[in-house]
């Protein structure tokens, strides 16, 4: 009787333990995750090019979405100013994705009201000229980095607003998928993760193509190269500081030969950001210095040609990582109206102010602690052109 | 609700104008109809031999009861009322968005889906919905008055029924006993329900009239339903008590604040706005006298004492009077009033119940024909059959009454006004004045179409010379337009739709409208996203920029690649080019609102200048 009440206690004992999951903490279920992942940055950015540097702003300041036009500048390489190269044809209330293609430039035009489907138009000559590509038969999704050219043959790798990833050749007119959500999600890698969210498309600087996302299971960054037709983790190690918090990557870019991914670790006042960049294919990665969000998470991030990684919080503050090896630093108060910083050659900083139709371009040179109005730009915005 | 806005201005001149004109034709088809039948019912009295006409059917006929006189022509002159209400310039297009919508708007979602799916039947049909809604009225109402006894009598007050539900639903969206702050100060349960009420105790038998009983249900079901709204006045947490809540009006001041705003004669607003202000001074003293007053009425009501009732009678009478005037604000002006509202039914009610409880009962003989319910149906069948040779119809109407040649005439006027709203609900395209209210009519043209060669979204080679024999509907569309191009696009399908049976003998065709985008893929995709590529006689053109640009001029169109993130400015055209090539219709396309109501209309007008032509041919 005794021995049989006591075989009771610990199988009861037994099932407590393994309900409680034996006193570790447990992923928490993707729903979960899903739910405290941290909203993605702004499609206003800006990126380093070959030829230049390319910012993109909306405009517009109305309260009617389709009365705000996403604007495209462009300061060629070893010039001062800023041009406006938005480009014609097509409406892009519903936001720009660039992808540099080696000398060119795409644009990728996300749809807006009844439109449905994303055109693309690409330039090689720092945006004075457009040339319209085949569009893409579906909705690019709502990231900066949902667009990518393979650095020698320039395919195309897009990521839809369904998760979807499609893969075109140059011409572009045919357009064939390369994975989805579901699928990567179900490999050994994915399922490793807890991949519940796509958030950047890029290729290696060896024409390899990257997927990122959001992981459910801590400790985990969401970078995936497609290594011989099979999807394999390739992202940082994350420290052993953040392991216990699940890790989303918000972008993922190649630029100047290195990959640089931002990761937020964590959400709300826990959120911290991480830069990353790996020279050779996401084998090897190099991690900043964590930096605390606050409350805040992030509202635009930008790259800079020698893997300067510049940021704006959603409650104002800005931070610049230089690149591998250096600290995050804080910059002075972004003036008013800040969308996106643009780190420029020779350690300067620049930050695009919008109001309404007009962007102000503010200098933050090195060494300087205030910020110096450059160059002013009035957009001609057709007000209800697209109402 | 989506559907029920056209975006119309609800005084559109080319709307109001259509409706003025419909309900003219409609009024000479009414005046018609009464002139016919009664001259066909004077000559038939003439052509019988002396003596013959009958005198009315066998057996004694009971008098009508003064209650039921009372409702039936009250509530005939109300519903004739409501019907010239109806008739007001604004209705067609604003009673939809302006009454329907916002009176449905707090109501449950349930309860606005259903009021959405008839507030969309108006919107696509304006004219006819509005006229139908007038005849239908005033027929109800002229029958009423006419058929004072008998079946057709009955009948008058079972089409009350009918339609007073149908209102209630759609047009009062239950009589708001759904949504929140229901109150019988404000009109629940809703006009409607209330002249359903009515047309069913003018629809009760004659056997019905003769005793006292139905005067003491109709009182104690108002006894009833007062108590009941004495009981939802005084419910506390509802805000009736407060005249004002902190800075904010209470919910009884808010109404009447906002009945005030309703166009209206400066004295009666300014009565109103004075009850407001009193009611936000005063507001827990003004709904104690309500719940005290409704509370007392509905209780003497249910005692069935016509001692008791009488006085209390006079002061429900009093009360609904001047609820009527300062709260309910008389109801209909403001050119969307709809009827009277529902303080004069509701006394109306009161005072029949009250009639018929004290009235003598009316004496009636027994029908002489009980034993026809005995009779074998070879017999019934057999008088049937007699009653509908020549010379039994020739003797039925010599013997009718005016009243019951002027009830037939009101039956005309209600098939008149139901008859083409019917007809447009069949329609799964809105009205093409909707179209032309917002661009005008096309404009008609006959000479060649400019010349086209350019190539179809498959690569194939299309001329204008090739399609010769056919109409060709033709439009401009911007592949990558945001707004109007795919709203065009749809009115296309729509229109290839309409025409699937003429298909081998129409051809719908769109021109690239972009001088950017002029690859097929864009073509393809635009065909994609708005369902074209199921449309077999679709043909999207592009080619090479000069190509296009050079059509464009041809046909006189405009092109703007304009800066700053802009889709290119062009405008809305489309042209209708008949089987010699020549040009026979230019329509302005712009789809304006580009509302659900207004969407299929364009694709009406396509159609129509297709079938035109077609018939022509």
């Amino acid at each position: 009787m005794i021995a049989s009440r006591l075989l009771a206690a610990v199988a009861a004992l037994t099932a407590a333990v393994a309900l409680a999951g034996c006193g570790t903490t447990p992923a928490p279920p993707v729903s979960a995750a899903a739910a405290s992942a941290p909203p993605p940055p702004s499609l206003a950015t800006s990126l380093a090019t070959a030829g230049g540097t390319w910012a993109e702003v909306v405009m517009g300041g109305s309260v009617a979405r389709h009365d705000n036009f996403w604007q495209l500048f462009a300061r060629p390489a070893g010039a001062s100013r800023w041009n406006l190269v938005t480009p014609p044809g097509t409406a892009d209330n519903g936001g720009l994705i660039l992808a540099a293609a080696g000398p060119s430039l795409i644009a990728g035009f996300r749809p807006s009201q009844d439109l449905t489907f994303s055109p693309l138009s690409a330039t090689s000559d720092n945006g004075r000229a457009w040339s319209s590509d085949s569009p893409l038969d579906a909705p690019l999704a709502s990231a900066a980095d949902a667009l990518a050219a393979a650095p020698a043959s320039e395919n195309l790798l897009a990521l839809l607003s369904d998760g979807t990833a499609m893969l075109a050749a140059p011409a572009y007119t045919s357009w064939k998928t390369l994975t989805t959500l579901r699928t990567l999600a179900g490999t050994p890698a994915g399922r490793h993760c807890g991949l519940h969210a796509l958030t950047a498309v890029a290729y290696t600087p060896s024409g390899l193509p990257l997927m990122a996302g959001t992981c459910a299971r801590p400790g985990n960054a969401g970078i995936f190269a497609d290594r011989d037709g099979v999807w394999q983790a390739t992202g940082p190690a994350i420290p052993a500081t953040l392991a216990r918090r699940p890790v989303a990557v918000i972008r993922l870019t190649r630029i100047a030969g290195q990959i640089t991914a931002l990761l937020v670790a964590g959400s709300g006042h826990d959120a911290t950001l991480l830069a990353a960049w790996s020279a050779d294919s996401g084998l090897h990665w190099m991690l900043s210095p964590v930096l605390g969000l606050g409350a805040g998470g992030v509202a635009s991030a930008s790259f800079g040609a020698s893997g300067t990684v510049a940021m704006i919080t959603t409650s104002g503050s800005a931070e610049l990582v230089p690149g591998e090896r250096s600290p995050w630093r804080a910059l002075p108060a972004v003036p008013p109206g800040t969308a996106t910083l643009a780190p420029g050659p020779g350690g300067t900083t620049d930050a695009l102010a919008v109001r309404r139709g007009t962007l102000t371009v503010w200098q933050l040179a090195p060494g300087h602690s205030s910020w110096v109005r450059t160059q002013t730009i009035v957009v001609p915005i057709q007000y209800g052109s697209s109402g | 609700m989506p559907g029920m806005n056209s975006g119309l201005n609800i005084s559109d001149p080319t709307v109001v104008a259509a409706f003025k004109a419909a309900l003219l034709h409609q009024g000479l088809i009414a005046l018609a109809i009464f002139a016919v039948l009664g001259l066909a019912w004077v000559s038939v009295r003439a052509w019988m031999p002396a003596g013959q006409p009958a005198t009315g059917p066998p057996g004694a006929a009971a008098a009508e009861p003064s209650w039921r006189r009372l409702l039936r022509i009250s509530f005939g002159l109300i519903w004739i009322f409501d019907g010239i209400l109806q008739a007001q310039p604004k209705m067609a297009v604003g009673l939809p968005s302006q009454v329907i919508e916002p009176t449905a708007a707090s109501s449950p979602a349930w309860v606005q889906h259903v009021v959405n799916w008839a507030g969309t039947s108006w919107s696509y049909h304006p004219m006819q919905a509005g006229a139908a809604a007038v005849w239908i009225q005033v027929g109800i109402g002229i029958w009423m008055l006419a058929a004072a006894r008998g079946p057709l009598s009955r009948l008058a007050g079972l089409a009350g029924v009918g339609w007073g539900l149908i209102v209630w639903v759609f047009g009062e969206s239950f009589g708001g006993i759904f949504a929140p702050g229901l109150t019988w100060l404000f009109g629940a349960p809703g006009a409607a329900l209330l002249y359903c009420a009515a047309g069913g105790l003018i629809a009760l038998p004659e056997r019905a009239w003769r005793t006292r009983r139905l005067g003491q249900l109709t009182l104690a079901g108002t006894g009833l339903f007062l108590a009941g709204m004495a009981v939802l006045q005084a419910w506390p947490g509802r805000g009736f008590w407060q005249g004002t809540s902190g800075r904010h009006a209470g919910t009884l001041t808010g109404m009447i604040t906002s009945m005030a705003g309703t166009p209206q004669p400066r004295v009666l607003s300014s009565w109103v706005s004075s009850f407001a202000g009193f009611t936000a001074a005063h507001g827990f003293a003004v709904n104690l006298v309500a719940v005290a007053a409704l509370a007392l009425t509905g209780i003497v009501f249910l005692t069935g004492q016509p001692r008791l009732i009488r006085p209390a009678l006079i002061g429900f009478a009093v009360l609904c009077l001047a609820d009527w005037v300062l709260i309910e604000d008389l109801g209909f002006f403001g050119g969307l009033g709809t009827d009277p509202n529902s303080m004069i039914p509701m006394a109306l009610l009161g005072i029949a119940g009250y009639l018929a409880l004290t009235g003598a009962p009316a004496v009636a003989a027994e029908p002489a024909a009980v034993t026809q319910d005995q009779a074998g149906w070879r017999a019934r069948s057999g008088r049937t059959l007699d009653r509908i040779r020549p010379a039994a119809v020739r003797s039925t109407v010599a013997a009718a009454s005016i009243q019951s040649v002027a009830s037939v005439g009101a039956i005309g006027l209600i098939i008149l006004g139901a008859a083409p709203m019917a007809a447009a609900q069949a329609s799964p395209v809105a009205d093409t004045i909707l179209a032309q209210a917002i661009d005008g009519a096309s404009a008609p043209v006959n000479y060649p179409a400019a010349g086209f060669s350019l190539t179809d979204q498959d690569g194939r080679p299309v001329s204008l010379a090739s399609l010769r024999g056919k109409i060709v509907l033709l439009g401009f569309l911007d592949p990558v337009c945001t707004s109007d191009c795919p709203l065009m696009g749809q009115e296309f399908r729509q229109a290839g739709q309409l025409l699937a049976a003429d298909r081998a003998h129409v051809e719908l065709v769109a021109v690239n409208y972009n001088p950017i985008d002029t690859q097929l893929g864009y073509l393809q995709a635009f065909d994609r996203q708005e369902g074209l590529n199921s449309v077999p006689n679709w043909l999207y053109l592009t080619g090479t920029r000069a190509q296009l640009q050079q059509v464009w001029h041809a046909y006189g169109l405009p092109v703007e690649v304009l800066p700053a993130g802009s889709m290119i400015g062009h405008g809305d055209y489309a042209f209708v080019i008949d089987q010699r090539g020549h040009l026979r219709q230019e329509l302005d396309f712009d789809p304006g609102p580009g509302t659900t109501a207004t969407r299929s209309s364009f694709a009406a007008e396509l159609t129509d200048a297709a079938q035109h032509l077609l018939a022509q041919s």
